[in-house]
């Protein structure tokens, strides 16, 4: 398994390095499609190497289920980000919105982005897991920046600000967590291992332990996107190219949370669990809670889904806060079922705002009429977004509303459900505005590239397909995760 | 060790206080230098120490502030001049700070072998992190996050003679990557918006 995560690791490298050596924009495309392919089919194997043998680790690498269906989300996330970004890009080029050498930028900047989100993923060490963070900030800095216009280079300072500061906080709790691991007498060579951690979790010194959480919570929770340090996600979101936006929203939202959960499982084995329950129920309610106005009346479609994104991490945040085994599967299979989903809405709303030459929703008019594929994609997916059943995500967020009831709190379940109703709303009210109506007259219609339609079609089978029935051996690894993430093996 | 504390100390107090951008990135010269003589002096006679000593060095103290000196040259008019809280409220909060995390330290760590670093390096963290919110010049905000950075380094070097070796080195690697980064956005700013003053930024809402 250590030769699967060194391909992993070096399979988008590699791609990021041989396209800035191309000369042809065919060439470039073919190229990273190819290797977005290989490096999510070698993810996939380790993915299934971990479903039947169980967590591995050697050396600095360590993966188990949890870390498995992260994997996923990143393998399903890369290769659809590639398959749109052809199609986009095509598009950016031949409006020359951009120039060639910032295609070349463009795809090297996203495979070294991919790269340190897999490298997130890989690790067993707190402290390279901060490193490895830290490192799909700066490597998406530049791809939030892209276009370079003014709105692109107020949306990437304030992303790299906020989120280095926010990092720099993640960074002082894991020194005061290695300095009560240091002082409990565990040897160099444990540092900051959870592994190591969770076998003497008992002999912290809960005061700083406490201490430590709160550091890291805010730490990661920005770069999670969780209110009140959710400030740089809308204005990221929307200015990125949009492949970028769902890889953003979809994956490295996700890698912030896997984050947060693992650093949990050391720390809520360390103090009692109950402050840090309800520190994270607090966050969560309140980002879904912010998101509510945002969604009600919002102007701009990508600002729409980059809200809708503060309110899902606030959904697995309050997951993690109920804290019990159903509560944590539901919020790993939401943090999947999310993923999969915003990415595509991501994705699709690149395309109409290519079509419409606009993101404003009061631009955008009958969708079904000028783009019925897309259109459809489109309506299916805010469906599914917004938790209408059969899709996958409806699954997931009645798990934790059930868990909410479940674990004695109905209050909160009853809160929960009554936010999702404003954002049920919200969203439901601005896309029949834009999929139904009178399509503005003049518009040319563009033609979508066969590989983003591939794309759009297999992720909207796997949302259907989840929604409904759940693969037993990914049933199995969700079960493990909600497992381990509750501090068991 | 207590001379070399204080001094830190003094060098994110003057900070507080500059408002030439020139000056802002010496002084982090500076005391990045002496962050290094922290880890030399702690670290007498261990290979770890020594290599994060000369790294930071030559990345703290050698690269970085090269790189911003680049970009301060080509920002010939720009200086902080309308900072959210001035110079000499500044400096009265960075004081604050400064007796506020000794109170805390004294407090809660009575028992830490080199108490007065812990101090100072909280104290620097949180001097950064006001330098950043308060300051709207980009590289002040820069400065800022280096000191903050520094901070936290000399508080894994006090608290537990530094973090295992490879992820100092991760750290390292991550800092340079940042400032390049940030580097290159203040130029695009120059560029777009002929100004690095970022209270210009403030396009994007709702």
């Amino acid at each position: 398994m250590r030769d699967l995560i060194c391909i992993a690791l070096a399979l988008p490298l590699a791609a990021g390095i041989i396209t800035m050596f191309f000369k042809q924009k065919s060439a470039i495309k073919t190229v990273n499609i190819f290797f977005s392919l290989c490096t999510s089919s070698v993810l996939l194997w380790l993915i299934s190497r971990i479903a039947i043998e169980g967590p591995f680790k050697s050396g600095w690498f360590y993966v188990d289920a949890l870390s498995a269906i992260l994997l996923l989300v990143v393998a399903i996330l890369s290769l659809t980000a590639t398959l749109f970004s052809a199609s986009y890009m095509e598009r950016e080029l031949a409006e020359e919105k951009i120039k060639f050498s910032a295609l070349k930028r463009y795809y090297a900047l996203l495979q070294l982005f991919i790269f340190t989100m897999i490298g997130v993923l890989v690790v067993e060490n707190l402290g390279l897991m901060w490193v490895g963070v830290e490192a799909t900030t700066l490597a998406s800095t530049l791809l939030v920046a892209f276009y370079f216009n003014r709105s692109a280079l107020e949306a990437a300072w304030k992303y790299v600000m906020v989120c280095n500061v926010g990092i720099l906080f993640a960074l002082l709790g894991t020194i005061l967590l290695y300095y009560t691991q240091v002082a409990a007498g565990s040897p160099e060579e444990d540092a900051l291992s959870w592994t190591a951690l969770q076998v003497i979790s008992g002999q912290l010194d809960p005061m700083l332990v406490k201490l430590a959480f709160s550091f890291i919570l805010i730490g990661y929770g920005t770069k999670a996107g969780i209110a009140p340090m959710h400030t740089w996600l809308p204005d990221a979101h929307s200015q990125a190219p949009s492949p970028i936006s769902g890889l953003l929203s979809g994956a490295l939202l996700s890698c912030a949370l896997y984050a947060i959960i693992r650093n949990l499982v050391v720390l809520q084995a360390a103090v009692d669990s109950a402050f840090i329950h309800s520190a994270l129920l607090v966050f969560g309610l309140l980002s879904v809670a912010i998101a509510v106005p945002f969604i009600l009346i919002q102007h701009d479609l990508k600002r729409l889904l980059a809200y809708s994104s503060v309110e899902h991490m606030g959904i697995v945040t309050v997951g993690l806060g109920i804290g019990t085994h159903l509560a944590l599967y539901g919020a790993i299979l939401h943090i999947l079922n999310h993923a999969v989903v915003k990415s595509l809405l991501f994705n699709l709303v690149g395309f109409i705002s290519q079509q419409y030459g606009s993101k404003q929703i009061m631009r955008i008019r009958g969708l079904f009429s000028v783009m019925p594929t897309i259109g459809t994609m489109f309506m299916l997916a805010i469906l599914a977004i917004v938790g209408t059943p059969p899709f996958s995500i409806f699954l997931s967020k009645f798990t934790i509303v059930m868990a909410a009831f479940e674990a004695g709190s109905p209050l909160l379940g009853l809160g929960l459900l009554l936010l999702l109703a404003g954002v049920f709303a919200g969203m439901l009210f601005y896309t029949t505005r834009m999929v139904f109506g009178v399509a503005p007259k003049r518009l040319v219609r563009m033609k979508i590239g066969i590989s983003a339609m591939t794309a759009g079609i297999l992720s909207i089978i796997w949302i259907v397909a989840t929604g409904v029935y759940l693969p037993s051996g990914l049933e199995q690894l969700l079960d493990q995760a909600a497992t381990i993430a509750m501090g068991g093996r | 060790m207590q001379t070399l504390a204080i001094l830190l100390l003094f060098s994110a107090f003057l900070l507080t206080r500059v408002n030439r951008l020139t000056s802002a990135v010496h002084i982090l010269l500076v005391q990045s230098a002496m962050v290094a003589a922290v880890c030399a002096i702690e670290g007498t006679g261990s290979m770890h120490m020594l290599v994060a000593a000369i790294l930071t060095v030559v990345i703290k103290a050698g690269l970085i502030p090269y790189a911003l000196l680049r970009v301060v040259r080509q920002l010939r008019h720009e200086r902080e001049v309308n900072p959210i809280i001035g110079p000499n409220a500044s400096s009265v909060a960075a004081a604050a700070i400064i007796v506020m995390i000794y109170a805390i330290v004294d407090r809660t760590l009575p028992s830490v072998v080199s108490w007065d670093a812990v101090a100072a390096s909280l104290a620097l963290v949180f001097i950064g992190l006001m330098l950043i919110i308060t300051r709207r010049q980009a590289i002040l905000q820069i400065v800022g996050l280096i000191t903050m950075e520094n901070g936290l380094y000399l508080l894994g070097l006090s608290t537990t003679h530094g973090l295992p070796l490879i992820i100092e080195l991760g750290i390292f690697f991550d800092v340079l990557v940042a400032v390049s980064v940030l580097v290159i956005l203040t130029y695009r700013l120059k560029k777009s918006f002929q100004s690095t003053d970022t209270s210009i930024l403030k396009k994007l809402k709702g």
